[in-house]
């Protein structure tokens, strides 16, 4: 885009217009640009564009509310899925087909993820905070004591990943659930291999039953620890050392008993362990 | 309801848009549950803002598929502290249908928003918090405050999406003219809006440009 370039008086000019979305496309980069390169303040555009949440409230306000056909959630998403598989951030488990039995990936498939998976521009400290939103805004919207407890006792286990996440290099995996369960969670993986784990929304174990977490590289699954959970469904766990590369596959199982040496039961949470953000620290 | 319980950055967040970060976190990590979360969450509102602006259904479908798209590959470009989840979807919808509306319009540039999101997304939060409070009738006074032409200029702007040649050419103001009621409607919805206590400090902005 080759618009000429505004003076600061002129980009702020336009500024009430900016906001309101109400430029022609080249005015609108001309603005866009002035704001890349000026270091002057442009404080108005912020106080004017504070009005645009009302307007939409406005707008709401004064709108007929119609459901659209459901028709469009299938489009929106078979779309979204399109794009996926066209290049876009592979997320460990998005691909997976949504009513596919949940299987560890192969080989391939996880070649095929790490190769498009891009540096993520996204904070991982920013998924920390959203998963633990999760947990604050429901404890505002349900049961609220028995989950603020919940939410607590999460935090809790979060701030051990948070510790472990902030050292240098830290790999981080955030855990989501497969098709067919229930569960989320994020973790870190320290120097020597073993992963720090904040989970939550698990099922509750009973009898012999245990959770199995696993580090998957290559086609080799490997058990790194077992552990069972309470109704809370919150677990803080921290894996056995070994190796946890970039790449590997972090997975929950819920097995019959603990100490099987290769996965049985189905994968409740998987991730994939991501280097850190580059300029992170 | 109060103390530690606020959102992750101390701000006195809305349960609601807490959810939504949350969500749009895990779009932005790729997955497509959380992106027909956040569908389900606001596909009426969005529709119906689309359909409003477009009066024409299928045109409103195209518009709501586009700008969900739009959230599904731009969600890391969301900030936090930049306004509500709520206002960046409705607002990529309304800017989406409003292009939709002059790309029928013959005269007017081809806007090519494709993957931008729209302009008015610094937003401070307490001003999503100010809106998330208001009621129909606030919002209309505050409207009543504005003068006619004022009103009509951001009327045209926004929910017409004329640009400032169209609405200059439109009321038969000078472009000059047509800038300084905008601006001036928008520092009065402002003032109206945020009341006589809480409002910021630069508000009363008026004679520094």
């Amino acid at each position: 885009m080759t618009e000429p370039r505004l003076s600061h008086e002129e980009a702020m000019d336009l500024a009430a217009l900016y906001v309101l979305g109400a430029l022609t496309p080249g005015e609108e980069a001309a603005v866009r640009d002035h704001l890349g390169t000026c270091s002057l303040s442009h404080a108005e555009i912020d106080e004017l564009g504070g009005v645009v949440p009302a307007l939409i409230e406005a707008e709401l306000a004064e709108t007929d509310l119609v459901e659209p056909p459901a028709s469009l959630r299938d489009r929106i998403m078979a779309a979204a899925a399109a794009d996926l598989d066209t290049g876009r951030t592979a997320p460990a488990q998005a691909t997976a087909p949504r009513a596919a039995p949940v299987a560890f990936p192969s080989a391939a498939e996880r070649t095929a993820r790490a190769g498009r998976r891009r540096t993520s521009p996204f904070d991982w400290a920013l998924r920390i905070a959203a998963v633990l939103a999760i947990v604050v805004s429901g404890a505002y919207a349900l049961n609220v004591q028995a989950q603020l407890d919940q939410a607590r006792q999460f935090d809790q286990a979060v701030a051990a990943v948070v510790q472990a996440g902030s050292q240098p290099n830290a790999k981080t995996v955030v855990l989501a659930t497969q098709t067919g369960q229930r569960g989320a969670g994020i973790g870190a993986v320290q120097a020597d291999g073993s992963v720090v784990l904040a989970l939550r929304d698990l099922a509750a174990t009973s009898g012999e039953q245990s959770y199995t977490a696993w580090v998957i590289v290559g086609n080799n699954p490997v058990n790194v620890g077992d552990f069972r959970v309470d109704a809370s469904g919150i677990r803080s766990f921290t894996t056995k050392a070994g190796d946890t590369p970039v790449g590997a596959v972090i997975a929950v199982t819920l097995e019959a008993q603990a100490g099987n040496t290769a996965p049985a039961g189905p994968i409740v949470v998987a991730g994939q362990a991501a280097a850190p953000p580059p300029s992170s620290g | 309801m109060n103390e530690s319980q606020l959102g992750p950055r101390g701000r006195t967040a809305s349960p609601v848009d807490d959810a939504d970060r949350a969500v749009l976190a895990l779009v932005t990590a790729g997955q497509l549950d959380a992106l027909q979360e956040l569908y389900d969450r606001y596909r009426t509102m969005a529709y119906s803002i689309a359909l409003r602006i477009t009066t024409d259904a299928s045109l409103a479908e195209d518009v709501v598929q586009d700008a969900f798209l739009g959230v599904w590959r731009n969600a890391s470009r969301y900030v936090e502290g930049r306004g509500s989840v709520k206002t960046w979807v409705l607002s990529i919808v309304h800017h989406r249908a409003v292009d939709a509306v002059r790309r029928r319009r013959p005269t007017t540039e081809l806007p090519d928003r494709e993957d931008v999101p729209p302009p008015a997304l610094t937003l401070p939060d307490i001003w999503d918090d100010v809106a998330a409070g208001l009621d129909r009738e606030q919002i209309a006074s505050a409207m009543n405050e504005l003068s006619d032409v004022q009103r009509e200029a951001i009327e045209l702007a926004y929910w017409g999406g004329l640009t400032q040649q169209e609405i200059a050419e439109r009321t038969g103001a000078p472009l000059g003219t047509v800038k300084s009621r905008v601006r001036l409607g928008l520092l009065t919805l402002r003032r109206a809006l945020g009341g006589d206590d809480g409002a910021p400090d630069g508000l009363a902005g008026e004679g520094s440009a």
